[in-house]
């Protein structure tokens, strides 16, 4: 009897893993290594950094939950012939430091790609570090089935103490969505090559939350804040980015009509939502000028002098080429950011918007300055 | 009325391995004898020789049929031939939708799909110990373009209807069965699932795509029988395999949003036709 129930605790320990996964507020992030490291032995100079939202490596696929699209599943050549030139934009823009929103590592959708470690083997990066904040064995919607995603930190350098910090869940939404919902997070590493004297040297990635209409996001900002708050207050320097899903100070903050999809109404009394979610910025009160408090305490790769220029937008949905066939919207808002508490080179932050065929965002780089010269 | 049916199925095909009054070894209901349960399909003694048994909720959705037929005795084993058909497509297609409960991503339509099975059965009773095997091939015969991406990669169903994307298929089993008292019995078996070469039907010959080909399923359950006509059944089903994703093991039935496993439980009701 005793060997029966020794092999069911053994049964049930092995066979009751979560079916979704949640989080702590803190936790250690997944590590990953490039399968061939390239020689890349930081030796003084400037550091270079990007953050870019890679969709998941589908591109300008109509994909049914951030765009016009009714499809899911992209075949697996397609996947790969993106992911490749996604590899190949990062190798051309040879950075030091890649910060990554929507990263999937196991998931349907993209036929179980471990993009993190395709992007470790196919640049010249050689460090990762990955944090979910979409897991579950089976979403039963929209045929989505199995998902793994989130955000990765990929470096040249060796990442250490890398960390998971949790973004609170958004409050507008049911109980069983916001279960099989997703959960948010930062992801936070320390690059021991990197440090400066005394001062220890950090990376942060973020995605914020893109269609929550309560005080999420000002959650989400508020709580990354405070992230880099610590690192700073300690002494420290760090690079940090993301997809904010926020726009800067003075942007305009209602895209609803030109991400209107056919059959959709807003802005009327009969529509169902009076604005549509994730393509309005002020569902609170403050939330127009919510990055305010970056951009008064760091130095950002787009200073405030350009950041409503055209020329640093970095976003559209994927879709709206198709609206019409003689608009060809490629990016109308800024979403994605680079600071720091350092200082960056001053004319070195650029908006990639030649790569807006990859993905639904474009990347942000600059260069960093470091080692004092 | 949609959910319903849909958590019926999946509940099914949890429970509807159960052991019952011998459903799964190679004796034949009693002539007029029907047997079913809640989670298990209806069967029925056409005649000393043949047994005839069907899902009934299914049916609507997913037409199925299976006949079972004695057999000369093999080696001192009682032993039975049984065959199978179920028309998968009306079901697959009706969970293939946008939204909730959509488990095949919309864009996939499946084609008139049509699965065979034939199963040889052998048992005996060895010093008190009813002991089945089993072991047969299945067949996944589909009439259009099936597209690979739209596999359910879950536990219990993926290597179901991974016989559709193979084309065919190997099943075999161990069923062992033993009663402690009068009242009370136990079950225990064994089921290997095989898809061999399913390798060469996948898009993309990836290391993690080129399993996918086993599923061993393993059941316990302890058995009241209150009367002839009546049982319960209680225990849990164990399921590892390898999928598109890797390989993954779980204790079964699983209740996501509370995370636990729960036991089986399963009624059962048998009656003989006047």
């Amino acid at each position: 009897m005793g060997k029966l129930l020794s092999s069911l605790g053994v049964l049930l320990i092995l066979g009751c893993d979560p079916f979704v996964t949640e989080f702590e507020d803190s936790s250690d992030a997944v590590m990953y290594g490039a399968n061939s490291k390239s020689d890349a032995a930081y030796d003084s100079g400037d550091v270079k950094v990007v953050t870019w939202n890679i969709r998941f490596g589908i591109a300008q696929f109509p994909f049914f939950g951030d765009s016009c699209g009714d499809d899911v599943i992209l075949d697996d050549d397609t996947i790969e012939q993106n992911m490749a030139a996604i590899a190949d934009s990062l190798n051309a823009m040879d950075a030091d430091i890649v910060l990554l929103q929507e990263v999937d590592v196991s998931s349907k959708r993209t036929g179980y790609m471990d993009q993190v470690q395709y992007l470790l083997d196919n640049t010249n990066l050689n460090y990762g570090c990955y944090a979910s904040m979409w897991k579950a064995d089976f979403i039963p919607s929209d045929g989505i089935g199995r998902i793994d995603a989130g955000n990765a930190i990929l470096s040249k350098y060796e990442l250490t103490d890398a960390e998971r910090i949790q973004l609170r869940l958004r409050t507008d939404q049911d109980g069983l969505t916001q279960y099989f919902y997703l959960r948010r997070n930062i992801v936070k590493a320390k690059i021991p090559a990197l440090t400066q004297g005394s001062q220890d040297f950090y990376a942060v990635d973020i995605h914020a939350t893109a269609f929550a209409t309560d005080d999420t996001k000002q959650q989400h900002i508020d709580k990354y804040v405070e992230t880099l708050a610590e690192i700073h207050d300690g002494g420290d320097l760090f690079v940090t980015g993301g997809d904010l899903n926020s726009v800067p100070p003075g942007s305009s903050t209602d895209f609803c009509e030109s991400d209107m999809c056919d059959g959709d109404d807003y802005h009327t009394d009969q529509a169902e939502e009076y604005h549509k979610e994730g393509s309005y910025f002020e569902n609170f009160e403050g939330e127009p000028d919510i990055l305010l408090p970056l951009y008064a305490a760091y130095d950002s790769a787009i200073d405030t002098a350009s950041y409503n220029l055209p020329e640093h937008f970095t976003h559209a949905p994927s879709t709206s080429l198709l609206i019409d066939d003689t608009t060809a919207t490629m990016y109308d808002r800024k979403l994605d950011y680079l600071f720091t508490n350092g200082t960056w080179d001053s004319s070195s932050g650029r908006t990639h918007q030649a790569a807006w065929e990859l993905s639904d965002h474009l990347p942000v780089s600059a260069v960093l300055n470091l080692g004092g010269e | 009325m949609k959910k319903i049916i849909f958590y019926f199925i999946i509940a099914s095909l949890v429970f509807g391995e159960t052991k019952k009054w011998d459903a799964h070894s190679a004796y034949l209901l009693p002539q007029k004898r029907w047997e079913m349960g809640l989670f298990q399909p209806f069967r029925y003694g056409y005649s000393e020789s043949i047994e005839y048994s069907v899902h009934p909720l299914w049916f609507f959705v997913m037409p199925n049929l299976s006949i079972k037929k004695s057999q000369s005795d093999f080696a001192g084993f009682t032993s039975a031939s049984q065959y199978k058909m179920v028309y998968a497509t009306p079901f697959l297609n009706m969970i293939a939708k946008e939204g909730i409960m959509g488990i095949i991503a919309p864009e996939f339509r499946m084609p008139p799909m049509l699965g065979l099975s034939a199963s040889w059965l052998m048992s005996k009773n060895m010093a008190g110990v009813n002991l089945t095997l089993n072991g047969g091939l299945d067949l996944g015969v589909t009439f259009g373009d099936l597209d690979t991406r739209s596999t359910i990669d879950i536990p219990l169903v993926y290597h179901r209807l991974g016989v559709y994307y193979n084309k065919w298929g190997i099943h075999t089993g161990l069923d062992v069965q033993k009663n402690i008292s009068e009242k009370i019995g136990v079950l225990v078996d064994f089921d290997l699932r095989l898809l061999p070469g399913l390798a060469e039907v996948q898009i993309d010959p990836d290391a993690s795509k080129l399993m996918g080909e086993y599923s061993l399923e393993h059941k316990f359950l302890l058995i009241w029988n209150k009367s002839e006509n009546f049982r319960v059944l209680t225990g849990y089903k164990f399921v590892m395999g390898e999928y598109p994703y890797g390989s993954d093991m779980r204790l079964l039935p699983y209740i996501p949003m509370a995370e636990t496993w729960v036991p089986i439980i399963e009624l059962q009701w048998a009656r003989k036709k006047r």
